[in-house]
């Protein structure tokens, strides 16, 4: 899933608390000198916090700045399959059939899917529905609830109804679909893949849906569970439901659940949950809140200051702190000084990669020098993450080693991945690499090509003698680090006459510019050699990050369109892995392989969000599957 | 009068359905035929247009699907938070700048004038965002006086007795406002102290309280209101730098973020509730502007 970070624009660059007090006192003496005097004897005190699990309460929790769910049925059209969706309400309410996320790991958390491990035998693949699982209308989870989504998505999936579709995959590669048994179902695989591919990339999609759900109106049952041929008119009732807020708590069709909570409110943009104390998976406590809500943010300055001042009903419990308004994290302390006294920071990183794409495409004017390995090592050595995280992501990051996500680090990286990259930050050995390769380096200037041919020592297939290095570079703007970061690209580029222009515009403008394939004929022209929306890609939810969505040729993620044969055997080899062993030996060989191709330059992984949660209540280590699990919270006393 | 009022208010329904024309029209440039398609493009183009203005009078103003609500009721959720914030601000504004630009008029060149002038300035030269965030900093964050955040509250009344949390954008958005109310006030009010007919008026043996408030405040008034009426767009557009800075989910910010968003109905309507209010409110200040200066309405006839 294309990823952002929850940060956004600021209107205005806010200032630090300091910066603002030592303003406040040139400025305005004389208009506020009583106020500022007497917020001087202001301020929070340590409050007392015992250890005893309280059971109920309700805790409040700060949705990221200007974004606020909007669809609520989970088969969410492209448009409105985002993180916000998934993660702040469908999986409160719909879990899906198989969890993912295991003590701050990206893994098959079993216990908290609704069916054991699925059983492979052969192309036959069979899903056991754990005993005693229900409804909260009391019906039991069944195989037919699993058969009811598959359906769905044989009739709809194609047709762009499903926003996780991907040509090939499911559904399309599963036949003879049916339930065996009440909790049973079988599907039969068409070509063959890894269990564990399948398992995290495919099944991991899935969400069951209740039989009630099964209608066309509120007093007209369908049958998509049996028929496909239904399956269109039930989605339409569902998806206009889905889509219209003002149904989300009154219609009965969204009370149907089987996640650990219900809506029970939506005013203006807040949500308000109730536990769902028919929910029959296991808990890690008997004590924990029972009411849970979620509240918009304009801004994040709007919601940093509502932490910090929030009293009451009006307190926010569990919040985010601005990157630009975060202590720096010292080397070796994951944290700096936390300025909102009684909270807890926690910075959570989202299980992805963090890159920014090169235009592979064929009419982009400048592929001949994109074609060169050799260009794309010397900008990726141009990349200074560690000054990007000691900079403006104030501590707050990780370097990007590899093309498999490295934060959190899993058995998916490779020895070499884990290493560190191949490529660290060296504009000498820059220089040297265009040099070696024919080009007249000149610092401060635009270096071209001196020695324009084919072979050692030379500029390379199609590039003309004079060629300049001139690259354009498209941002998003709204997260500063990534503003800072561009320009500190831009900088070190310019040290070995690499020219890069840069333009900016909206994350939906930067990502559906770079999406949009560009040439002659899709009439976009092909004028960016470089993009950066501020992340990249999260793996979420097809939790193996085994490249055939991000690197393969014509994968969804591919917008730099990199094609390699070569690279597109390593990744099928990998996703038809016939054992654990060999799937991890096939993908660590994939990685090492592509990793000095340089399809993508990679950046630190900034946080997805810097947490902060108040003292008396307990939330653990949060998901890098950034899936919010508020039943697990407690407050203490 | 009369008939200048009539005659003015036809001109306002001209004005108004010209804005509803110049809205629809863009919907012709709306991409995806679904939108187009909204109110039947088998039909006559004027007959497309009653059927919109039809839906528009009932409250039907489409469909946000970014949002997932109608655009009847993300107006109906933010109207009553931008007109807490706006009208009081604006109302707050007058009433202070008024009385203080008098005052300063009547003790033109004194310290106290000095330094009143200079905290004008100041008010009218900060940017609001840094006011509020001062604001947010020493009256919300450290001495818990007010609300960091403006009311969340449904519905008018809710935003309207939720003080606590109105009062810090309201002053962030009354200082700046007020701070220019004043100015003008003070530049007029000095005007009308020199004029003839308030020397006519005191050689005439009228007190100094009649001369003030029957002459010098009255002719004052005019730049006041010929602002607040410049200002009226402003009360229902909304104040898009307030708003977001104190979690206002008002009508400015709205129209930002479906700008940002590219959630056309949204803009296309809250445009027309827009420029409705803006008509309908520089009517109002054009009865206000009558009403005060009996020249307009003598020179109109």
């Amino acid at each position: 899933m294309w990823r952002a970070q929850r940060d956004t624009t600021p209107i205005s660059p806010r200032p630090s608390a300091g910066q603002v007090r030592r303003r406040v006192t040139l400025c305005c003496a004389g208009l506020l000198t009583l106020a500022v005097a007497a917020a001087g004897c202001g301020g929070h005190t340590k409050s007392s916090v015992g250890n005893t699990p309280v059971n109920g309460g309700l805790a409040t929790y700060a949705l990221p700045a200007n974004v606020t769910p909007n669809y609520i049925f989970p088969f969410s059209p492209g448009v409105d399959f985002t993180i916000v969706n998934l993660d702040n309400l469908q999986m409160l309410l719909y879990r899906p059939l198989y969890w993912f996320g295991d003590n701050g790991l990206p893994y098959l958390n079993e216990k908290l899917s609704l069916a054991a491990p699925p059983q492979y035998n052969g192309q036959v693949v069979t899903i056991r529905i754990k005993p005693n699982l229900k409804w909260s209308n009391g019906e039991p989870i069944t195989a037919r609830d699993v058969v009811f989504w598959m359906n769905m998505m044989k009739a709809l999936a194609a047709k762009g109804d499903w926003g996780g579709y991907i040509q090939g995959d499911l559904p399309d590669d599963v036949t003879n679909i049916h339930a065996i048994s009440q909790s049973a179902m079988q599907m039969t695989i068409i070509g063959k893949y890894s269990p564990q591919w399948f398992t995290s990339n495919q099944l991991s999609q899935i969400t069951p849906m209740p039989k009630y759900w099964d209608r066309t109106g509120p007093s007209s049952p369908s049958d998509c569970t049996d028929r496909v041929s239904d399956c269109a008119a039930v989605f339409a009732y569902l998806n206009k439901l889905g889509a219209d807020t003002g149904t989300w708590v009154t219609s009965p069709v969204w009370k149907v659940v089987d996640g650990p909570w219900q809506l029970t409110g939506y005013s203006q943009g807040v949500l308000t949950y109730t536990f769902n104390n028919k929910y029959s998976l296991p808990l890690p406590s008997k004590d924990h809140i029972t009411k849970f809500r979620e509240v918009p943010f304009t801004t994040e300055q709007a919601e940093y200051n509502q932490l910090q001042a929030g009293t009451g009903s009006n307190a926010i419990d569990v919040g985010y702190l601005p990157t630009v308004d975060a202590p720096v994290a010292l080397p070796g302390k994951s944290v700096g000084q936390n300025p909102v006294p009684n909270y807890n920071l926690q910075p959570v990183y989202t299980w992805g990669l963090s890159y920014m794409p090169i235009n592979f495409n064929v009419h982009d004017p400048q592929l001949a020098i994109f074609s060169q390995q050799y260009i794309r090592q010397a900008l990726q050595l141009l990349v200074n993450q560690a000054a990007i995280i000691q900079g403006p992501l104030h501590g707050y990051g990780e370097p990007s080693t590899g093309l498999v996500g490295d934060t959190p680090p899993t058995a998916y990286l490779s020895k070499q991945a884990r290493r560190g990259g191949l490529f660290s930050f060296s504009p000498p050995e820059a220089r040297k690499l265009l040099a070696d390769h024919g080009w007249n380096v000149h610092r401060g200037s635009v270096t071209t090509c001196g020695s324009p041919s084919i072979g050692p020592g030379h500029c390379g297939k199609g590039i003309n003698r004079g060629a300049a290095l001139n690259f354009t570079m498209m941002y998003a703007t709204g997260n500063a680090w990534v503003e800072s970061a561009i320009l500190q690209l831009q900088s070190n580029a310019s040290l070995v006459g690499m020219n890069i222009t840069l333009s900016s515009g909206t994350f939906n403008d930067i990502v559906g510019k770079a999406i949009g394939d560009c040439g002659p004929h899709q009439n976009q022209p092909c004028n960016w050699q470089l993009a950066d929306w501020g992340e990249g890609w999260s793996y979420v939810p097809d939790y193996l990050p085994t490249g055939d969505e991000l690197f393969g040729t014509h994968s969804i993620g591919n917008i730099g369109q990199y094609t390699n044969k070569h690279n597109d055997g390593l990744i099928k080899a990998t996703i038809q892995a016939s054992n654990r062993n060999a799937f991890l030996q096939t993908m660590y060989k994939w990685q090492d392989w592509l990793a000095p191709q340089v399809p993508v330059l990679l950046q630190p992984t900034a946080p997805a969000a810097l947490f902060e949660s108040v003292d008396n209540l307990k939330i653990g280590t949060q998901s890098p599957t950034l899936a919010l699990t508020p039943e697990d919270w407690y407050f203490v006393r | 009068m009369t008939t200048y009022l009539v005659r003015r208010l036809f001109q306002a329904l001209v004005v108004l359905m010209l804005v509803s024309v110049v809205v629809f029209s863009f919907r012709w440039l709306l991409p995806g035929p679904a939108l187009r398609r909204a109110y039947g493009s088998g039909r006559p183009v004027v007959f497309q247009y009653l059927a919109w203005v039809g839906h528009a009078l009932h409250g039907n103003l489409g469909f946000s699907y970014v949002q997932g609500a109608s655009v009847g009721s993300l107006l109906a959720a933010s109207l009553p938070r931008t007109l807490a914030l706006t009208l009081t601000a604006t109302v707050l504004a007058i009433m202070v700048a008024i009385p203080v630009g008098l005052a300063q008029a009547l003790i033109k060149g004194s310290v106290a004038d000095a330094a009143l002038r200079g905290v004008s300035y100041l008010g009218y030269a900060m940017p609001s965002f840094f006011l509020g965030s001062i604001l947010i900093l020493v009256f919300a964050v450290r001495l818990h006086w007010f609300g960091a955040e403006g009311p969340q509250a449904p519905g008018i009344v809710g935003v309207f007795t939720d003080w606590r949390d109105l009062t810090l954008p309201v002053l962030t958005l009354a200082i700046f406002t007020g701070a220019v109310f004043a100015r003008y006030t003070r530049a007029a009010a000095i005007e009308s102290l020199a004029s003839d007919y308030v020397r006519t008026a005191r050689g005439a043996g009228a007190g100094h309280r009649r001369v003030l408030v029957r002459h010098v405040l009255r002719n004052s008034l005019i730049p006041v209101i010929t602002l607040a009426g410049l200002s009226l767009p402003q009360i229902f557009g909304g104040a898009l730098i307030v708003e977001s800075l104190f979690n206002i989910q008002g009508i400015g910010w709205r129209l930002w973020q479906a700008a940002l968003k590219h959630d056309f109905p949204v803009m296309l309507g809250f445009i027309l509730v827009i420029g409705v209010g803006a008509v309908v409110g520089s009517l109002l200040a054009d009865i206000g502007y009558v009403i005060a200066d009996p020249r307009v309405r003598f020179t109109r006839q």
